[in-house]
């Protein structure tokens, strides 16, 4: 290398003090006088906007993508692979899951900013600002009002469509014609569970005695309800309504108020203070829808005779199209809440609200969020767990050609994805996380996380599996669940008091947004592709499940110390 | 050798502290370490300041819980890790955080003997 490469001398120094970065001596006196004085315009560059938001929404929208992706592909895949089917309509659905994921993660976020402060506010104040009438009276309302805002109840009103209206006329009825009602009556059965929730606060009563005061009744009427070949159909229906009350808006709004009750009874010492209202919040709706039931049955001796929906079949107006309409239903949803928490923040509490811009920044968000989670779940959640129910029996039957495997084989496959569903979905629920955490700090380590999450999801696979083979052999309803709930009424008595509060509220937990639209809708696409009268009761049994997989685990343990206990005496 | 009545003390170290929102220290450490710096704490804490609140609803992205990270470094290299740490964590956009550095008096941590021995002792 003779070839002269021209040199440029450059000192160091200057090459250095081009690079780095120059600094300028301000006082911070003289900047903090400045600030005092100045009117604050303040302008952001666009690249401080981006540093701002771009983690906080990421962050966010990974947490619903790790929920939701994993089960939606699982769905689609076993489709492709084990039914040799195609999805259909697969870019809608995939624009439908975005919908969803965005709309959780919006609606999630309107909820902390928008509705929580409110919550704590209230919950912590109020028991001692008020008489307990009061705040019962509020904790009704609250209940009630939540469950219009929980994002999973929309898919009830959308469910209606499935259900076979000449074998389960009286169903069919209360989904096309009185779906409102039905919602109502979640909603006082919610209310009333919080009312008795806090009642339990303030009289110290024990979980066991609660649930076994609760569980009569309700199985009582189940059984009347068994009986009647009118009623029967929709005890599948009642059962679900309690699964799907307890999401992601009731849970911490009610046990914000539970923790301000609870710490005003002068129980805030209990660990176990928090459990107990999600139990009874899944069993009184189903007592509640279950008489609704029974006075449509009085009230509407032959619904066959009914003359058909006036206003079916026309053309929807501006305001029942697919933007406008689904904003509408979120506002409907959401402005009772917001308006019930603001009124008792200002009149019964009595302080002015703070942080106006915040706080309208979380319900319009809110409001946003669902929208766009309503619309997701009507073009992409629902249409996925229908094909994918509807494409199951072709494992087993020959509808059209011949079946993919034999009978045997057939059902096989169709129980192992019921099963894979159950666990899968289980496994991945972030709420079942955070409770396996508060478990095993309150049991000391006797119950470490990964074995709660074991069994809540084993409880829940088979749960979903029962169910699933419930539609496809069309077995009754009444003998199933009345056989789990005895099972889990039996371990109850069993067991001790914190496995009884851990085992019933776990069955709550489990079923989160996601979850809840895609199982109803697999269910009742299965129902329609089986001929089966109704697709309801897979959500039922997988409540029941985890309730006695749970005491089973917490007696297991039990067992195991008092041994370890007697070789070492 | 080593004598167990005496003490080796640094001089000429300075402390530089950054606080960050949660989960940004890993980033700061990484820059500091890159510059030169030979080790670094990080503290959890939750405070906010005024131009957070000044952000208007944009301020709901800035989060509460904070990181502090303390890094000592000889006072000849500091300039340069206080660069690169402001760089790193973005440090010229509204409630992403602070970081000032103050000179220690004196420092002192395990100084291998040999290189205690090829300084001398000053007594």
């Amino acid at each position: 290398m003779t070839d002269t490469v021209s040199q440029r001398r450059l000192r160091y120094g200057e090459f250095l003090s081009a690079v780095r970065v120059k600094q300028r001596r301000v006082s911070y006196k003289d900047v903090h006088a400045d600030a005092g004085s100045r009117p604050r315009t303040r302008s952001l560059r666009l690249v401080d906007v981006h540093r701002l938001l771009t983690p906080y929404v990421s962050v966010r929208f990974l947490e619903q993508l790790r929920a939701v992706v994993p089960l939606a592909l699982f769905l689609a895949l076993f489709q492709i692979a084990a039914l040799r089917a195609d999805v259909q309509e697969g870019e809608l659905i995939t624009f439908g899951m975005l919908a969803v994921m965005l709309g959780l993660m919006l609606f999630m976020d309107g909820v902390k900013y928008g509705l929580m402060p409110f919550s704590e506010n209230i919950g912590f104040n109020l028991p001692n600002r008020t008489t307990p009438a009061v705040v019962l009276g509020f904790a009704f309302l609250l209940g009630g009002i939540a469950t219009f805002a929980e994002p999973a109840i929309g898919a009830l009103r959308a469910a209606g469509s499935g259900v076979d209206p000449l074998r389960a006329p009286w169903l069919h009825l209360l989904l096309t014609r009185y779906p409102d009602r039905l919602v109502l009556a979640v909603g006082i059965g919610v209310g009333l569970a919080v009312v008795v929730g806090m009642l339990r606060y303030f009289f110290a009563w024990r979980m066991k005695t609660l649930v076994i005061a609760t569980l009569l009744p309700c199985l009582a009427l189940t059984v009347y309800a068994g009986l009647d070949p009118r009623l029967a159909p929709i005890i599948g229906l009642a059962w679900d309504c309690g699964a799907i009350t307890t999401g992601p808006v009731t849970v911490p709004l009610v046990l914000a108020l539970g923790i301000g009750v609870a710490a005003a009874a002068g129980q805030e010492d209990n660990p176990l203070a928090g459990f107990g209202i999600v139990t009874l919040a899944s069993l009184f709706p189903a007592f509640a829808v279950m008489l609704v039931g029974i006075g449509l049955v009085a009230e509407v001796p032959d619904p066959a005779l009914l003359p058909p929906i006036v206003g079916a079949g026309d053309t929807a107006a501006w305001w029942d199209q697919t933007p406008v309409a689904e904003l509408i239903a979120a506002l409907r949803a959401i402005a009772p809440l917001v308006l019930l928490l603001w009124l008792a923040q200002r009149f019964l509490v009595g302080e002015a609200v703070k942080q106006h811009n915040i706080i309208a920044y979380g319900v319009v968000v809110a409001v946003l969020g669902m929208a766009l989670f309503n619309l997701g779940l009507s073009i992409g959640l629902i249409p996925l767990g229908n094909q994918a129910g509807a494409t199951v029996p072709a494992a087993f039957s020959a509808a059209d050609g011949a079946a993919l495997y034999s009978y045997p084989v057939g059902i096989g496959v169709a129980l192992l994805f019921a099963i894979i569903l159950g666990y899968g979905a289980t496994v991945a629920e972030p709420a079942l996380n955070a409770m396996g955490v508060t478990v095993e700090n309150l049991t000391d380590g006797a119950f470490p996380k990964q074995l709660l999450i074991q069994a809540v999801a084993v409880g829940v696979a088979l749960g979903i599996a029962l169910g699933v083979a419930k539609i496809i052999f069309d077995w009754s309803m009444l003998p199933l669940l009345l056989g789990g709930y005895i099972l889990a009424l039996v371990g109850t008595l069993w067991s001790s008091e914190e496995y009884v509060a851990l085992a019933w509220d776990s069955a709550g937990v489990t079923t989160g947004p996601v979850t809840v639209p895609l199982v109803l809708a697999l269910g009742l696409g299965l129902g329609q592709a089986v001929g089966a009268a109704e697709g309801f009761g897979i959500l039922a049994m997988a409540s029941f499940g985890p309730i006695v997989s749970v005491l089973l685990v917490g007696v297991w343990i039990r067992r195991r110390t008092e041994i370890a206990a007697q070789r070492e005496s | 050798m080593k004598q167990r009545d005496e003490i080796v003390v640094l001089t000429d170290a300075v402390l530089i502290t950054c606080i960050v929102q949660r989960g940004v220290a890993d980033a700061v450490v990484d820059a500091a370490t890159e510059a030169g710096a030979q080790g670094a704490t990080i503290f959890y804490a939750r405070g906010t300041g005024v131009r957070q609140k000044h952000l208007g609803v944009l301020g709901i992205t800035v989060n509460a819980e904070k990181e502090v990270i303390y890094i000592v470094a000889p006072s000849d290299h500091a300039d340069h890790i206080f660069e690169r740490v402001y760089v790193a964590a973005k440090l010229d956009t509204p409630g992403m955080g602070m970081i000032y550095m103050a000179l220690l008096e004196k420092m002192a941590t395990y100084v291998p003997p040999e290189v205690a021995a090829r300084f001398g002792r000053h007594d």
